[in-house]
């Protein structure tokens, strides 16, 4: 059959032939609905506007000492002295100066991860990370204090499925949640999310996207308590990302949106953003020796007249 | 039976045992009673006992740490 057509005809029909060979085989990646990528687990939505938009500010001195002591465990001693804000309900921010050490200690394993740190006036922030099998995980977390009836834990089952994620949660105080979610094509995944708080009797559903590729991430959330949140990182380059983020309560009319940008260089990290509340802030890592990092950490917000500056050093 | 009805009353108030009734009202009762003691129990044995477990896990892990090692700065 092909010695019968002419010679002109076939290498056209040869060059159309690759051409259509190539769509289909474009067309072939596209339609791979089977094997998608497993998604981002639910509350990592957002992972990387919050990891640049958001890093720790603090005000005053810091100081943690993490000693290993084989390759698993480790113990972390942690000072920190400085004003310490108080939730208050008028305009004023009300600042208390405290002084207090923090001792930990972490066991990181494949299958089990322990983190448990307890303060002077004997608080313990504890959270729990078990494999109990290959798909299946049980988190917990949990903050206990001395004083009754001001303590938190949250238990979470999460189970990985081939292109998605499901996530139980419960709580104290008779918390209950549920989120799902799954990759409906290799960049884009959605989601929802459903909870219910038996104390305060509220309950509440919410819907998540996320669209990413290998230079942005572009996530949006839409809650039922009134919260929409739409965030866009774009990586410029191997060493700059910029972020900005927008959040809205349709309830309480509530607005406030942010740009910022995140450095990751050789020696240092550098965090920077502005907030439409009129709030700038920085934060920088900078890496002064091996294991041994340094930290500055800068928010000044005119409109409230609080200026917050931290230093802090790292060992470890 | 009044007297039952007035210990089960009492054990209402109360946060401690309740005296068995032969009814479902207070198995649940029983029930919600006895759950909120184990709670109350495994928050302090978690509080008290949480980083000494870690500790315990860690020190037996391999390669097995020292002793000095827990307690010496460097």
């Amino acid at each position: 059959m092909a010695g019968m057509v002419p010679p002109g005809t076939a290498v056209l029909g040869e060059a159309s032939a690759a051409a259509s060979a190539k769509n289909i085989n474009e067309v072939g990646k596209k339609v791979d609905y089977m094997n998608l990528p497993c998604p981002i687990p639910y509350e990592e939505l957002h992972r990387e506007a919050l990891m640049s938009l958001k890093p720790e500010f603090f005000e005053g001195m810091r100081f943690d000492f993490t000693k290993g002591l084989n390759q698993k465990f480790s113990l972390s001693h942690s000072v920190f002295m400085g004003p310490m804000e108080l939730p208050s309900q008028s305009a004023e921010t009300i600042k208390i100066p405290t002084a207090h050490y923090e001792f930990g200690a972490n066991f990181i394993d494949p299958k089990l991860m322990l983190f448990g740190r307890v303060l002077t006036d004997g608080r313990l922030n504890a959270r729990v990370k078990c494999d109990l099998t290959e798909d299946l995980t049980l988190k917990a977390n949990a903050q206990l204090t001395n004083e009754p009836h001001m303590s938190h834990a949250m238990f979470n089952f999460d189970y990985k499925g081939k292109d998605y994620r499901t996530q139980l949660q419960l709580g104290n105080g008779a918390l209950f949640g549920a989120s799902y979610i799954q990759s409906v094509t290799p960049h884009l995944s959605l989601g929802g999310e459903v909870f219910w708080a038996g104390q305060h009797r509220k309950s509440g559903l919410g819907y998540a996207v996320r669209y990413e590729t290998d230079k942005m991430v572009a996530t949006g959330q839409v809650a039922s308590t009134g919260m929409v949140a739409l965030s866009y990182v774009q990586k410029v380059s191997e060493k700059v990302s910029l972020a900005t983020d927008f959040m809205y309560n349709y309830m309480s009319r509530d607005v406030t949106a942010s740009v910022g940008y995140d450095y990751i260089l050789r020696q240092a990290r550098l965090r920077g953003k502005i907030d439409s509340n009129g709030c700038a802030a920085a934060f920088l890592e900078e890496r002064l020796n091996m294991g041994l990092n340094f930290i500055l950490s800068a928010e000044l917000d005119h409109k409230k007249k609080d200026y917050k500056f931290g230093f802090g050093l790292t060992v470890g | 039976m009044a007297s039952r009805v007035s210990l089960k009353s009492k054990g209402k108030s109360s946060v401690g045992k309740v005296s068995k009734g032969m009814d479902d009202k207070s198995t649940t009762q029983c029930l919600k009673e006895w759950s909120n003691w184990a709670l109350k129990k495994a928050k302090v044995i978690t509080h008290y006992g949480f980083i000494p477990l870690v500790i315990i896990i860690g020190m037996n892990s391999e390669p097995k740490p020292q002793l000095y090692q827990l307690l010496a700065p460097v």
